[in-house]
């Protein structure tokens, strides 16, 4: 599509960016960038964390003022820099941000509409009507039926997904206009984004163009026409057509160096059964029992509600089950008791890393040394003073392990990028040795380098003997990492592969799972 | 169009990060109150002609903020755990520094026990203040305006809107004590402020406490006894609150209990000043400390001038709001 368009009488390009800098303080954050997404196009952008991608997202939208010299320009007509919300939304350019910008205790209907409610002229009220009626097309366009009047916080991920998309799409005119999807599909699961991308490439075949930043390499080299990579600000290289290029080439540029790829390497699970789940039964999932071994690691998996997810928070102590016991190193914890915190749990030897690093695992506002420590803070210190010293030589031992940047103990955890925050969060619980590491999605929303720094970290952990229990829809992630992966559906273990553990494998077997449990209910 | 030759090209060196100096980072924020202290003593000092810069002047300044010192206190047991607001602080000092007086005065108690049990009395308000926010799960503000409400009711009942006095004059020791040419009160406030800022920067206790104020569900996931640590805060808080008033009661040698409710704007100003102080953005018991003292000086400095007693309202509104703006402001830029 592309090359017939270069060769054509050249319209103008749907956006085009030249130029274009950034600098907070001495910190220059873009350097020259420059990108072209011709009319149609679906253009990928990648880059490491930090790299800028979502600073030019940020300039796009007008959040930034980007520094004087450069140019924005969209169907050939140049935008006035900084460029204002209105203008940005005339000109046709929409985006759905990385975090959704979701208000949870609101319904699907008013957090599509907000900003653009259409009120009675007289008693200026909200027509309901109206705005739950536009909202339920906008949705059907997409393909989804979402009840507009649930609150958002209760919807799965993938709603919520697609209730952000919606927002954002609701105007766009078909034949126009530029849709930005920053980050948007880190929670949908297979299928969920395979419908995904069929909305994209409708809106492509309507002549819309769009914009894909995304850390899944595959999709990007599967999905989009061109790609344009970034590496510390600056453009690596722009429109390059992805039909020459491989997640390899990719992961090359983005880093800058070869990546060794990390396959699987030899299972270091021994033979003692260092912890066990018997009678598990929490949500759909009934009378289960699960024997991890020491230095196994025990992936968990399934499409979302097979319960594979309930299971990990249950044995993490996350939440209640309804009956079960879990054994580690011979000590007996209740599964269905009643709790106030996972005190038990921690001073069994059992940690859990949760998914949503901010909401569940780190106080953003308080240092990255306070939230490393926070869960032996009771038992290494004394009631009257913490102690200085271990907690400095924990801090500093994985952010020399995890390789987390910046490597300040003090900084706030809020103001480290989304990789590093996620290398806290492990690292906070693999300085306490635990016996039985629980992770859910470990690998959520962070780039390459990070996720290959994470994946060495529990291989390393499984290295010293503990048993690690991870649940994750990433099955490449399970396929370098599990000895043993469980997958659910409908709150069954409906197969358990083991050995040699390839993707397409775990793939095959959570959606052929998935489809036969559709098939019998 | 040969993507493998491409990262082949030499890159300039990776931009340098700039080392941010995380602990100075904030220099000009912490101190902003504390400079404009010092300037208003200036300003102060210059124009009433050496009447400002009297013994007499700062012996009034340091030696009658105690109650406000026990009650900021209070009431940061409860904010620093992320309980917004504990409206029922002043109601609560109100209640116990009425029944000591009633029990001694009107119903012949000695003042000990008359003072354990108002003590008991503010403990047991927090507690149940405590329950119903932690156990039953009832809003803080709701919960403790109404408590706010009922008790100054309740000390208004039991005083029979009179002004008790007649407490015996030994009783007054234990706060107008001379050290030094201060009384002992204001000691009480520096060891309480200290030790509450040395709980929160030192102890496991004092940790736990700064996570389960910033976030339940984290501190939960992470072994700390979220709940039991939210009512032991209202438990402290009432506690504080009690302690505060029989110290307040022995100096004054009487209460009237229409009075508490004109400490509520100056604990909340003291408090939320405090926020602009030493850790900007954060409530803190040193910060909350040289507030008291900051507002007490700008009110008598104009008082001093010949102002009214309405220029307490104007100062500890007008400062509130300017002060925490500023702090705000700077503590975003810096970040």
């Amino acid at each position: 599509m592309t090359d017939q368009q270069e060769g054509a009488a050249q319209p103008p390009p749907r956006l085009e960016v030249a130029r274009l800098s950034k600098a907070f303080g001495p910190a220059r954050v873009l350097r020259d960038v420059h990108l072209r997404v011709g009319p149609g196009e679906l253009h990928g952008l990648v880059g490491q964390n930090g790299c800028g991608k979502s600073t030019l997202v940020k300039i796009l939208t007008g959040v930034y003022s980007p520094d004087p010299g450069g140019h924005v320009a969209v169907d050939g007509r140049a935008l006035s820099l900084p460029i204002h919300p209105v203008a940005q939304r005339a000109a046709g350019v929409c985006v759905v941000h990385q975090d959704l910008g979701l208000i949870d205790d609101r319904t699907v209907w008013e957090n599509v509409r907000v900003g653009r409610y259409q009120a009675g002229k007289l008693t200026r009220k909200i027509n309901r009507r109206e705005e739950r009626q536009a909202v339920e097309q906008v949705l059907a366009r997409l393909g989804k039926t979402v009840d507009v009047n649930q609150r958002v916080g209760l919807l799965s991920t993938e709603d919520r997904a697609a209730v952000a998309i919606a927002r954002a799409m609701q105007d766009h005119r078909p034949g126009t206009g530029l849709i930005i999807f920053d980050e948007s599909t880190r929670g949908l699961t297979g299928e969920a984004r395979s419908r995904f991308f069929d909305i994209l490439r409708s809106l492509i075949d309507a002549g819309a163009s769009v914009l894909l930043i995304s850390h899944r390499l595959e999709e990007i080299v599967e999905v989009t026409h061109r790609v344009t990579v970034l590496r510390d600000g600056a453009v690596v290289e722009t429109g390059l057509p992805t039909k020459e290029l491989d997640e390899a080439s990719l992961t090359k540029m983005m880093l800058g160096r070869h990546l060794v790829t990390r396959g699987r390497v030899e299972s270091h699970a021994t033979d003692d059964a260092i912890a066990s789940v018997r009678e598990l039964t929490v949500r759909s999932v009934k009378n289960l029992d699960i024997e991890i071994r020491g230095g196994e690691i025990l992936g968990l998996t399934g499409v979302m509600g097979a319960g594979y997810r309930e299971v990990a928070e249950a044995i993490g102590g996350a939440s209640r089950a309804d009956g079960g016991e879990l054994t580690v190193r011979g000590r007996a914890i209740d599964l269905a008791k009643r709790r106030g915190c996972t005190e038990e749990f921690v001073d069994a030897g059992v940690a859990f890393v949760a998914e949503r690093r901010l909401d569940e695992g780190l106080a953003a506002e308080l240092s990255v040394s306070d939230n490393l420590t926070l869960p032996r803070v009771r038992r290494r210190g004394k009631p009257l003073r913490t102690g200085r010293a271990w907690q400095a030589a924990e801090t500093a031992a994985m952010i020399a392990k995890l390789d987390i940047k910046p490597p300040h103990p003090g900084a706030p955890v809020g103001t480290l990028s989304g990789g590093n925050q996620q290398k806290v969060l492990l690292g906070k619980w693999l300085a306490g040795a635990p016996d039985l590491l629980v992770l859910c999605e470990p690998t959520q929303a962070v780039d390459v380098g990070a996720r290959h720094d994470i994946i060495d970290a529990i291989r390393e952990a499984a290295r010293g003997g503990c048993a690690v229990v991870i649940a994750s829809v990433d099955a490449a992630d399970l396929a370098v990492l599990c000895d043993r992966v469980l997958v659910f559906s409908g709150g069954r273990v409906a197969a358990e592969l083991t050995g040699d553990l390839d993707q397409d494998a775990i793939i095959h077997a959570t959606f052929d799972a998935g489809t036969r449990k559709g098939v019998a209910c | 169009m040969e993507p493998t030759t491409i990262p082949a090209e030499p890159t300039p060196a990776q931009a340098p990060r700039p080392q941010r100096a995380w602990r100075n980072r904030h220099f000009a924020a912490r101190y902003a109150v504390i400079a404009v202290w010092a300037a208003m003593i200036a300003v102060y000092a210059g124009t009433e002609h050496g009447l400002f810069f009297h013994a007499g002047t700062f012996q009034t300044i340091f030696s009658s903020q105690q109650p406000l010192v026990f009650m900021t206190m209070a009431l940061l047991c409860t904010i620093c755990v992320g309980e917004f607001v504990d409206l029922s602080v002043p109601a609560v000092f109100g209640f116990a520094a009425t029944v000591l007086p009633v029990l001694v005065v009107n119903h012949g108690w000695g003042v000990w026990p008359a003072a354990l049990v108002a003590v008991i009395a503010a403990v047991a308000v927090g507690a149940l203040n405590g329950f119903l926010v932690v156990v039953v799960g009832v809003n803080t503000i709701v919960v403790t305006l109404g408590m706010s409400t009922l008790l100054t009711g309740v000390a208004l009942w039991m005083s029979d809107l009179n002004t008790i006095s007649g407490l015996p004059t030994g009783f007054q020791a234990i706060a107008n004590t001379d050290v030094g040419g201060l009384p002992i009160s204001l000691y009480y406030g520096v060891v309480l402020t200290l030790g509450f800022g040395y709980l929160l920067a030192f102890t496991p206790l004092g940790r736990h406490m700064r996570f389960v104020g910033a976030s339940r569900e984290v501190s939960r996931l992470s072994g700390v006894r979220v709940n039991r640590i939210r009512f032991g805060s209202f438990v402290v808080a009432g506690l504080l609150s009690g302690v505060g008033a029989v110290i307040a009661v022995a100096a004054l040698g009487s209460y009237n209990p229409t009075t508490s409710d004109s400490y509520l704007l100056p604990v909340f100003a003291a408090t939320f000043l405090g926020t602009a102080i030493i850790e900007p953005g954060r409530f803190n018991p040193i910060g909350t400390f040289v507030g008291i003292y900051f507002l007490e000086t700008g009110i008598l400095g104009l008082q001093l001038l010949g102002l009214q007693a309405w220029v307490s309202d104007v100062f500890y509104g007008g400062v509130l709001v300017v002060a925490v703006t500023i702090a705000t402001l700077l503590h975003r830029r810096a970040a």
